[in-house]
Parts: structure tokens; sequence; C-alpha cells
């Protein structure tokens, strides 16, 4: 079986499980939950008949783009067209973001712990995770670098939504001199 | 006895437990980094998108390049040695990447004294200049910004974990994640088809958006996270690091020496595993030496290198199954970011989720104005910038690219200034030009662009005999550009119907 008939069957199985999940988020109370499982099985199959016929991370990666666009294509089968409205003030369900009172030095410092300190605290515990764990170099110092970007988000995330924004700041000085110190005191040995 | 919750708690979806203040707060951060991130952010995903398909760009600015299915050792020692032969300088590597099915050629790279050239060979080993002046803009755009590239890869890098947080707060901020699933309605409230298009793209496609941005904002930082890690543990000597991962130098000796002879090596090696890519060190010098790269079709990153001296010495050898989870991870940090893994289904694939997540960007703002604009505090100078830098970054690839297959023996160096004039142009305009009608020139300009580039390239660069993939791209361009231009007539229609 070559390739190319690998992939529209991944295709084929993903829009099926779409269908599926679709058909259960429409249905009511538990009337979707048979709908709901044989939709996410579908898509899982999907991602591991590329897993099993494409190479192991090559197929996953494979399986998990098809079925992004499949899924993608299913909502937009389901479009819905509304009558264009007058622009104005609406009703919305959405939430809308926290209104702040202004401040300067609230806003600098969030900022810099988004910024620069969220860097630092990050580069920490890449640091301190290549340093602490044990196994091969590469794989030590590959894990730590990849946790720097990951942290980084996740703490710029935080900083810019907390309003504590001093224990913001403590919980990511304490980590970056945990995380430098703890990494210095072992060594890369 | 113990106090049962209420049985509408206990049956209420666990994303809607979520405390709306929480959520507030949460949505709060996301818009803000959007905003402050969304330029780059649609600069680097747009040209990410479109680099996608380097190797087809590559194609597209060689039509008349003849396609070479399998290089024979004869045609890469023929190649290599017309490449040093024509180097008015001293060669210090040679790249050679093998034909393979994505792109058809062998195409050689040339490190000099005097400069980098790169060069495309046929059959007979007979070497032309390779153009890819266009190719080469496109991924400098997405890796540097075109800025200065220590500074440009770790923006670029920023951006990615900017890309990455918003991931994480957009999901964090998103309590009907269950409930909406499912939902695209257009046409009605703006802000609510807006919503829906931010949403769904967002959280469909989420596997592939944390993959490019973690991927990206990795291989953004690269630099700083070694420079960090090298001055922690390796006493600021971040070579050690590079050196856990690149091949080691072979011997040296400067003593000038023939060509090194590929042919000999090329029979050596083994018979598993397809060859990528040949990187030649110093091939005039008696310590010259050759990595060979082999990659197999079933995994992400390459398989087997083996370096060869010219005395025949195997000095280095690393075999991806021996490898450690780190190197193999490290291997398939590219293919994984720019989709070079699965082949022709899987690039047309990141193509179209690329453009959703260059289109998570552009919406996100447009979510914000429009809530300003419900909210009664308009914000028409930002509603003008943000149209200028849509609709300027299509109007100046188009432009560059035109450009580039008109005289193709512009470097990519000439072309920056072009797109950077007109990216001024466009902010410029903003400062006198209704957002309204700048997005309606954007759309019509942008398309007439694209027709215009599709047809030049079939009709005064390819000719009548070109390859069906550059066919294809032509006829892509084209139907682009028509969409495009009926995309415009309707808005322009719309606006006349709305003045009547």
């Amino acid at each position: 079986m070559n390739e190319a008939a690998i992939c529209v069957a991944m295709a084929a199985l993903a829009v099926g499980g779409s269908l599926a999940l679709r058909r259960s988020w429409r249905a009511r109370g538990r009337e979707g939950r048979g709908w709901k499982a044989a939709g996410w099985l579908l898509l899982a199959t999907a991602c591991l008949l590329g897993s099993a016929t494409l190479g192991t991370a090559r197929g996953l990666f494979t399986g998990l783009t098809i079925a992004s666009v499949a899924v993608l294509a299913v909502v937009a089968s389901g479009m819905v067209v509304r009558e264009p409205r007058r622009a104005g003030r609406s009703k919305s369900l959405a939430p809308e973001p926290l209104d702040r009172k202004p401040s300067w030095w609230r806003s600098t410092l969030r900022w810099l712990l988004a910024g620069p300190i969220g860097m630092i605290a990050a580069m920490a515990v890449g640091v301190f995770w290549s340093t602490w764990t044990g196994g091969a170099e590469q794989t030590r110092l590959v894990i730590g670098g990849m946790m720097v970007p990951v942290v980084w988000g996740a703490a710029m995330a935080w900083t810019l939504a907390d309003n504590r924004i001093l224990r913001a700041t403590a919980v990511l000085a304490g980590v970056a001199l945990l995380g430098f110190g703890l990494s210095i005191l072992k060594g890369f040995g | 006895m113990n106090a049962q919750p209420p049985t509408n708690a206990r049956r209420k979806p666990l994303m809607s437990r979520i405390p709306a203040g929480f959520v507030q707060a949460v949505l709060k951060g996301h818009s803000a980094l959007g905003i402050a991130f969304a330029a780059a952010i649609y600069v680097v995903c747009l040209s990410g998108t479109l680099s996608v398909f380097l190797h087809q760009f590559t194609h597209w600015e060689n039509p008349g390049a003849e396609q070479v299915s399998q290089a024979s050792p004869d045609t890469v020692q023929r190649a290599l040695e017309k490449v040093v032969a024509r180097s008015t300088s001293e060669v210090h590597h040679v790249r050679l990447a093998m034909p393979t099915t994505d792109q058809p050629f062998l195409t050689l790279d040339v490190d000099a004294q005097g400069g980098r050239t790169s060069w495309l060979a046929d059959a007979e080993g007979e070497v032309v200049p390779l153009r890819h002046a266009w190719s080469e803009f496109l991924t400098r755009l997405h890796i540097f910004l075109h800025l200065p590239s220590a500074w440009g890869i770790f923006i670029v890098g920023m951006t990615g974990v900017a890309l990455l947080s918003s991931l994480i707060s957009g999901l964090c901020a998103h309590p009907r994640i269950f409930r909406d699933a499912f939902h695209l309605r257009v046409g009605g409230s703006r802000r609510l088809q807006e919503a829906d298009l931010h949403n769904r793209i967002g959280v469909w496609a989420l596997p592939f958006h944390l993959v490019v941005s973690l991927t990206g904002a990795f291989l953004g930082l690269t630099t700083i996270i070694v420079g960090v890690l090298g001055m922690a543990m390796f006493d600021g000597d971040t070579g050690r690091i590079y050196a856990l991962f690149t091949p080691p130098e072979p011997p040296e000796n400067t003593s000038q020496a023939p060509v090194l002879d590929l042919e000999p090596m090329l029979a050596r090696l083994p018979g598993e595993g397809a060859l990528e890519r040949i990187t030649v060190e110093h091939p005039t010098e008696a310590g010259a030496a050759a990595i060979f790269d082999l990659y197999d079709e079933r995994a992400l990153a390459g398989m087997k290198s083996i370096g060869i001296t010219r005395t025949g010495e195997v000095y280095y050898e690393k075999d991806a199954a021996k490898a450690s989870l780190g190197e193999r991870v490290f291997g398939a940090l590219a293919p994984l970011h720019f989709g070079w893994f699965g082949g022709g289904i899987v690039k047309i694939a990141y193509g179209l989720l690329g453009l959703g997540l260059t289109y998570l960007a552009v919406g996100g703002v447009k979510i914000w104005l429009v809530r300003r604009r419900e909210k009664g505090r308009p914000a028409p100078g930002w509603e003008r910038v943000w149209a200028a830098v849509v609709w300027g970054q299509p109007i100046a690839l188009a432009v560059v690219a035109l450009c580039a297959i008109i005289w193709p023996a512009w470097p990519y160096t000439v072309l920056i200034p072009v797109w950077a004039v007109i990216c001024l142009a466009m902010l410029a305009a903003a400062a006198a030009v209704p957002a309204r009608s700048l997005a309606l020139f954007g759309r019509a300009a942008t398309g007439a662009l694209l027709v215009v580039l599709g047809l030049v390239h079939a009709v005064l660069v390819a000719g009548f005999t070109a390859s069906p993939l550059i066919w294809a791209m032509n006829a892509l361009l084209v139907a682009a550009g028509l969409g495009f231009s009926i995309h415009f007539f309707r808005g322009s229609q719309r606006d006349m119907g709305a003045a009547c």
C-alpha cells in the first residue's frame, strides 16, 4: 500500500471521527455518548494507522496533521450563514477581558515578568533539568532546552493574567535563584 | 450524613466550572500578548507557510533545469570538480544536496573565501548557477525577519514563545470550548464570526500549532539557550555543547592536493537508506574529508552519517538507531517545523494549517478592534495600521517574487529594500486612508499581482515545456489572484450598497 493511499485512508477515518463527534455534539444528554466514543476512537485509529505504516513518530505526526485538517473541513461543512447585522453594540455570550485600573509601575513590572524575568526563570528551570537529571548528555540538554520556551510561555501567560503581581514576582525570582543556585551546586557531571 | 452536591453543579461541564474572574484575567493577558506580538506572529507565520514549499519554489525559480532522478557517482564527482574549478578563491566547504522526489535536482552550495555560491548540476555533472533569490528571501524573512541575524533569530524565537503562550492562555480563556466545538457562524455579528473562526482554528488544529510554535521557539532561541547552558555548565565553552551534536573536524593537513575523489567513498556506503546530503570539507587540501548523510523514508530525522577522510579512514560515524533520544529529537525539529517529513500530502496540510495559524493572528486583532467599536471606543488609527500590516505583506511578497523572476540575477539582498519600501508605503498610507479602503486596495492589488505573477512566469519564464508542478503552481497563483479579485468586487459592492 503506497503512502498516498495510507494518507487517504487516514483522512477518511479522521473525517468519519469528526462527523461522529459532531453528531455527539448535536445530540442531547446521554444520546451522544456512543458517538463521542466512536469519534475519538476513529481519530485515534487514524493516527495509529499512520504510526503503524509510515514509521512510529513520522506516522503519528502525519496522522495528527491530517486529522486537524479533516476536523476543520467538517467544521467548515457545518458553517451557518446569517443575515448581516448593522454595526453597533451587541450582547455577547463571550467573556470580556478584565478591566484593570491603569498603573504604569504595575504594567512595567508585568511586562518585565513576562519578558526578561520570565526568560531567566525558564532558563533556570532548563539548566536545573539538564544538570540534575540522568541519562545521555544530549538528551538532558535537548529536553532542558525545550523546557525553556514552554516554561517561558507559561510564565508569560500567567504573569500577564495574574492580578497579584508581587506574588508572580516572588515566584519567578525564587525559581530563577533556586534553579541556577542548585545547578551551580551540582555542576554538569 | 454526607451532603450531596446539587445535580446541576455535578453535571456542569469541566470548562464551565472555571471561575469567570479567572477567565477574564487570562483573556486580558491573552489580548495584551496577542496585540503586542500580532505583527511579528503574522509575518513569521505567513512566511513560514510559504517556506513549507521551499523546494517547490526552488523548482519554480529554475523551470528550465533538467530534472535528475538519481545522480550517479560519476555525475557527483564531475559536478564537485566543476564548482571547485569555477571558484575564484579557496573553497572551504561544498554541500551537495542529492536529488529527491521533493526536489529532483542535484544542487551544490560552495563556501569559499570570496563568499557563498549555489549551483545546479545536470545528469552529466555540468553546472549552472542556481536561481534562488526568492527562496532565500523567503527563508531569511521567516528566520531573521531581515534583521541582523543574531537579533532577528532571537526576535523570531521570542515570537514563537509568545505564540506558545497565547495558545496556553487561549485555551484557559475558552470556557465554551466544548459547547461551541462545531459552531461556525458567519455573516451575522462580526465579532461572533471572527471569534468562531479564531476559536475553531485555534482549538482543532492545536497539535499543529503547538508543534510549530514549540519547535520554532526552540530553534530561534537555540543560540541563547546554548549560551546560557554553556556558561552555567561548561565554564562558558559553548563549543562543547555544539560538539555533542555536530561531527568533529577531520585531521587537519592544509597542503594542496587534487579535488577530493568521492567515487570510492560512495562505493563504500551501506546499502540501506538513501543518500540525502554530502558535505565536503576543504576539497583541495590533503586533509580533505566528506560526510555522507543517509535517510530512512520512515523516520523523522536522518538515519546514518559517515565521515571519511581522503585516505579512506572513517573518522565519524553516527547511527540514528543507536543515537540518544536527545539527538533524535534534535534531528526531528526542523522537519517537524517545516512539514518536510511526509511528502506532498503533509506539505499541503501544513500549508492549509499554516494559513489557519496566520489567520489566528489576523482574526485575534480583528476581534479586539470590533470589541472596542461595539463598546463605543473605536480605534480607527489601529484599524488603519492593522489593515496596512495585513495587506502590505501579500503585496510586498508578490512584488518581490515578480522581481525575482524578471531579474533572476538579482541577489536576495536587492529584494529586501523592495519589500521594505512597500511595507513602509502601506504604513504611511495608513496615516490618511481609511482601513476599509486600505483593505479593498490590498485585496485588489494582491489579486492583480498574483494573476500577473502566474501569467508572467508561465509565458515568459517557464514556457510551454515546464513540468506539471510548475504549471500547477502558476495555475494556483492565478486562481488565488482571481479569488482575491472576487473578494475585492464583493467588498466594494457591499460598500456601494451600504452607501446607497
